[in-house]
């Protein structure tokens, strides 16, 4: 058997040549190193962490989770009752083979979902509405700032949202999106649907004034009325956003009917329940000519209720429900102890869950009933 | 709060370090008076019959074990505390890559001779 007479840390023992030998030692400054942490990573995210665009998000009371511009992976300690030799290269004040530290585990990802509803409790908790944009418009008039005041410590900035929210850049974006947000002077924001109400209906009155056709309409026009009406541009041009959706790649935009006639529904209803015929009259009433108002559009949320002869609807929004799936399906069964497919699964298209696919929570979470073989399921809690 | 991990070698320059990975403790005996830093633990050795077969010695014991390709690679990250008294900007650098290990998951074997004292191997 020969001496390797190679000196050199661990290439030494990855590059150990057959009939070849080495002495392990413990390194000079073998101990704890409780700051030297391993990582299991997949190549796609070996490489994201090489480029850099890995970071660990969360409050110092939260456990912490791994972000790449795309995910979210909770962290977990993996114990490893074997002695595990950690051995680091070999240095120029050191050449021989040896171990720096016994590691007793390592840390593996597991892909996550992104934790949005507390984005959704700290933008709903503080709506921009009428009021702010009146101050606004006041003190944009002399050039002033206007981010004093008693505004502050509840607005968030991008940064602040991604030092608060546990998600990856990607997902906080669709958080935002999906929350029809709007960045305000440096602040993301949800906009107070009366506000929002109010331009609509502006929105609406200028295209009969102005016959503009709701498939086809552009930015600048849409918005230069809505300023000249004393809104704010970029709420203006929000409001198409919140409304509407481009023409394929051009300036110009299309309303959506199903998007319209919901605020109207919502607007409507509010927190009462209604009867479904005067509550039918009233939609249609609202919505404006060259839409209709189908009830399919309210998938999600509203919900009808039938007593006796009597059917009625009220407000049950997917949006104000949690995102994890034991808490949605709670509150789902708290709410109506048995569903009809067709009426949970609005409910549920928007639950994503890494790993686990519909049919999984649907087994997971709930017990699914056939009165009759051709009868549609029931769906009740486990 | 957000902590980068940050990277200052990049792939290709990122140094590979090496794990060795047996059952059980590496103990001192009982006899044993001062330092551990610097201590020899064993010899290990590629054996010449077979490419995949090693055997780590360690006092009077030998395991016979084999190198093995981690399926997903361990990082090696350095946890670097910028500010001590605040608590805050706590960074994590790669300062190296793990793709390979060299895993003894035999009992060992124990060797009839042998002058290394110091050490002891335990089995759990």
């Amino acid at each position: 058997m020969e001496e390797s007479g190679i000196v050199g840390g661990a290439e030494a023992v990855i590059n150990l040549k057959a009939g070849s030998s080495l002495p392990i030692s413990y390194h000079p400054s073998f101990g704890p190193h409780d700051d030297l942490l391993l990582l299991e990573a997949d190549d796609k995210l070996v490489q994201d962490i090489f480029h850099q665009r890995v970071t660990l998000r969360g409050l110092p009371d939260e456990d912490a989770v791994l972000c790449t511009k795309s995910k979210t992976f909770a962290i977990k300690f993996v114990g490893n009752s074997n002695s595990m030799f950690l051995i680091p290269p070999s240095s120029n004040n050191h050449q021989l083979v040896s171990v720096l530290k016994i590691a007793a585990g390592n840390m593996e990802l597991v892909e996550v979902s992104p934790r949005l509803d507390k984005l959704k409790q700290l933008l709903l908790a503080n709506p921009f509405g009428a009021a702010e944009v009146d101050a606004m418009m006041d003190v944009d008039d002399d050039g002033l700032d206007h981010n004093n005041g008693n505004r502050g410590s509840e607005l968030y900035s991008w940064s602040d949202l991604v030092n608060t929210v546990q998600a990856s850049d990607e997902e906080l974006s669709i958080g935002l999106q999906s929350l029809s947000a709007v960045e305000i002077d440096g602040y993301w924001r949800v906009i107070d649907e009366n506000y929002l109400d109010m331009i609509l209906r502006m929105l609406l009155h200028n295209c009969v004034l102005k016959d503009w056709s709701f498939d086809d309409l552009d930015e600048d026009e849409v918005v230069n009325s809505l300023v000249a009406d004393e809104f704010p541009s970029k709420l203006a041009s929000h409001c198409l956003r919140v409304f509407g959706s481009r023409v394929n790649g051009t300036e110009r935009w299309k309303l959506e009917p199903r998007l319209v006639c919901l605020h109207f529904a919502r607007q409507i209803l509010r927190e009462e329940k209604m009867k479904l015929e005067s509550f039918m009259e009233e939609w249609k009433k609202k919505i404006p000519d060259g839409m209709e108002g189908r009830f399919e559009m309210l998938e999600g949320e509203v919900l009808t209720e039938t007593i006796g002869i009597e059917t009625r609807v009220y407000t049950f929004s997917v949006r104000s429900l949690p995102s994890t799936p034991e808490e949605r399906f709670a509150i789902l069964f708290k709410h109506r102890s048995k569903w009809e497919w067709k009426d949970l699964e609005p409910y549920l298209r928007d639950l994503h869950v890494p790993r686990l696919s519909m049919e999984s929570l649907l087994l997971k979470y709930t017990r699914r009933a056939q009165p009759k073989a051709d009868a549609p399921p029931v769906f009740s809690a486990r | 709060m957000e902590i980068r991990v940050k990277c200052r070698c990049g792939e290709d320059e990122c140094s590979e370090w090496a794990i060795v990975e047996l059952q059980g403790v590496v103990e001192t005996q009982a006899s044993f008076e001062g330092s551990i830093q610097n201590l020899e633990i064993g010899r290990l050795c590629h054996t010449e019959s077979s490419q995949e077969t090693y055997t780590f010695t360690v006092g009077y014991h030998e395991l016979i074990g084999s190198k093995v390709t981690l399926k997903k690679p361990l990082l090696v990250l350095k946890k670097l505390q910028l500010d001590e008294d605040s608590g805050k900007g706590t960074e994590l650098e790669v300062v190296g890559i793990i793709r390979t290990k060299i895993l003894f998951k035999t009992r060992p074997k124990p060797l009839i001779s042998g002058n290394n004292l110091s050490l002891s191997l335990f089995c759990s």
